[in-house]
């Protein structure tokens, strides 16, 4: 059995599972923002009239607000507040982060973990050897909350194997937008995606953290990579709750193996209207952009705010261009300060915004006109997200971001990092 | 609850949620966000749709966030049946923990059209179009999916499960 199938097997009290069996599996963690906690809060005391089973296990993240923008919205908040503390779960306030960093920074994603969440990037947790995907509203209010368990189709597995280093300019992110085009949209439907090879290897967590990322737009139910030494010393500066470390075995773990080399790859853009519109950042050279950002649920990682700052140092963006920079973290704010970007960012135009996740769906910030663009390291550009439905979101490597907020046109990066 | 018949509304591949309902009304009334269910895609479809009516659209359908008042509010304009060469894994979820049948038929864009009257029966895995009589065979539903459209969904589900433990 891989990774997914033995904790989904152990979790679920059989000795084994085969792709196809749906299994009702004990959950670990959930995970719950302030948009769908409130919808699934509302369907759970509504429909459902029971206590919450497991309220230690159960987080909710106020990320799309930082601060409420209107009445209705700070009601919104009030009733999210007030429903955490009726059943004693985790409440992170605004200005505390994005989910799944919040969820990471807390301690509350281990590995081995069965982890499920509203949010639909949930499987970004697989990075730490965990079963980790999203559910929706009545999964969690219905089964999650009285029971402490989900149900789950055992899913196929795809190994992604990856190679090559890549050139001067090129990041994690341009790789993983890169592969999000190569598996296309729906290209691996309702499968587990294994991240694995030497390219894999050799990143650090949180670069690591971009690949399962991607599982939901290539419309999977998982991704993960097996922990290695790197995972559990990542782990040991984060927790000191025990864990199971799962691994995969080796011969029978997947049903079919992708291998890609990253090597020759150019910087990525992914336009709207999907991410499988992905094409080399030359392709859409010369097209004006207003708003810039580093922020999202894929974006605001210290690395994101270095590679920006690598390109922003003595220079200054573009006017008429906006760049805010929302940190992923407030450890990723304090990590900022303590190395100075905070002062090198805001030197060269930019805007720093409260650790959430940012314009994601412009809840409090973002929203654009039909005329307007934004480029970004979000991980979403679909039509509507950020305002008018014609206007246009690209998303990119921080380092992109940046090249483009200096001359206001998407702007390939290797044109200042030399 | 597993069978449905009403006439057909088209829609296209890759349709996100955003599109279903859009994420600026996630919050809104369910009365309203039926009222503006898929108006980018096709304005006369929130106000013309018939109960019982049967959406049929292309590949990975209900894509993106996994918000189930997508579903939700198709499932509020009363159609009796949601008919896709395939959907997300998320919507496919959402739509039997509400209680919406859907059926994964591959080849249904390109035999139906906009107006033709379909029988769906998700148990029979089968589309029939009335005016032709042609029949496309969809795929199997698993029989924990079929118990819990039943059920009326996954919450009377579970707790007729928790009441005989």
């Amino acid at each position: 059995m891989n990774l997914v199938e033995k904790i989904l097997a152990r979790a679920s009290g059989r000795r084994a599972v085969t792709p196809g069996e749906i299994v009702v599996a004990d959950v670990d963690c959930l995970l719950l923002h302030d948009l769908s906690g409130y919808l699934t809060a509302r369907v759970f005391e509504k429909e459902v009239g029971r206590p919450v089973r497991y309220p230690d296990r159960v987080v909710l993240v106020f990320d799309h607000h930082f601060s409420p923008p209107s009445e209705e919205r700070a009601v919104v908040l009030e009733e999210n507040r007030a429903f955490a503390r009726r059943h004693g779960i985790h409440l992170f306030d605004c200005g505390s982060g994005n989910i799944h960093h919040v969820g990471v920074q807390g301690g509350f994603v281990r590995p081995g973990a069965v982890i499920v969440g509203s949010d639909s990037h949930t499987p970004v947790h697989g990075t730490l050897g965990c079963f980790a995907a999203g559910l929706g509203n009545n999964s969690h209010a219905g089964m999650v909350m009285p029971f402490g368990k989900a149900w789950f189709r055992v899913p196929e597995t795809t190994r992604i194997e990856l190679a090559g280093q890549h050139q001067k300019a090129v990041t994690p992110r341009d790789a993983a937008l890169w592969l999000t085009g190569q598996i296309g949209e729906g290209g691996a439907v309702y499968r587990a995606l294994h991240f694995a090879g030497p390219y894999i290897d050799d990143l650090d967590i949180w670069d690591r953290w971009l690949f399962p990322l991607i599982t939901i737009d290539v419309g999977a139910k998982c991704g993960f990579i097996d922990p290695d030494h790197k995972t559990l010393e990542f782990m040991a500066q984060l927790t000191s709750r025990p864990f199971d470390v799962v691994r995969s075995d080796s011969a029978t773990e997947a049903s079919e193996t992708l291998t890609f080399d990253v090597s020759d790859l150019e910087p990525q853009v992914a336009a709207s209207p999907t991410l499988g519109n992905v094409h080399p950042v030359g392709e859409f050279a010369g097209r004006a952009i207003q708003w810039a950002e580093l922020g999202g649920h894929g974006g605001g990682r210290i690395e994101d705010i270095r590679q920006a700052a690598a390109v922003l140092r003595g220079r200054r963006i573009a006017d008429g261009v906006k760049f805010n920079v929302v940190p992923s973290s407030r450890q990723v704010f304090a990590q900022a300060c303590a190395e100075g970007l905070v002062g090198d960012l805001f030197a060269a135009g930019c805007t720093w915004f409260p650790p959430s996740t940012g314009s994601n769906q412009a809840i409090n910030m973002g929203a654009m006109a039909a005329t307007e663009a934004m480029v970004s390291t979000h991980a979403r550009n679909f039509p509507g997200r950020n305002g008018s439905p014609d206007a246009m979101m690209y998303l990119a490597s921080a380092s992109t971001v940046a090249a483009s907020a200096v001359r206001g046109t998407l702007t390939d990066p290797r044109e200042f990092l030399v | 609850m597993t069978q449905a018949r009403g006439r057909c509304w088209k829609f296209g591949d890759n349709i996100p949620t955003d599109q279903i309902v859009r994420s600026d009304r996630a919050l809104a009334s369910m009365a309203e966000m039926r009222a503006h269910v898929l108006e980018n895609l096709n304005p006369a479809f929130a106000r013309d749709v018939q109960p019982g009516d049967i959406l049929v659209a292309g590949r990975h359908f209900g894509q993106s966030s996994g918000r189930a008042i997508a579903p939700k509010a198709l499932q509020a304009t009363g159609i009796g049946a949601v008919v896709v060469e395939y959907a997300a894994r998320l919507f496919y979820r959402n739509c039997f923990e509400i209680g919406l049948p859907l059926l994964q038929c591959p080849g249904v864009t390109a035999a139906v059209a906009d107006g033709d009257v379909l029988a769906v029966d998700i148990e029979a895995g089968t589309v029939l179009v009335e005016k032709t009589g042609a029949l496309i065979q969809g795929e199997p539903t698993d029989p924990f999916l079929l118990g819990m459209l039943r059920a009326g969904g996954l919450i009377p589900m579970a707790a007729q499960l928790a009441g005989e433990e």
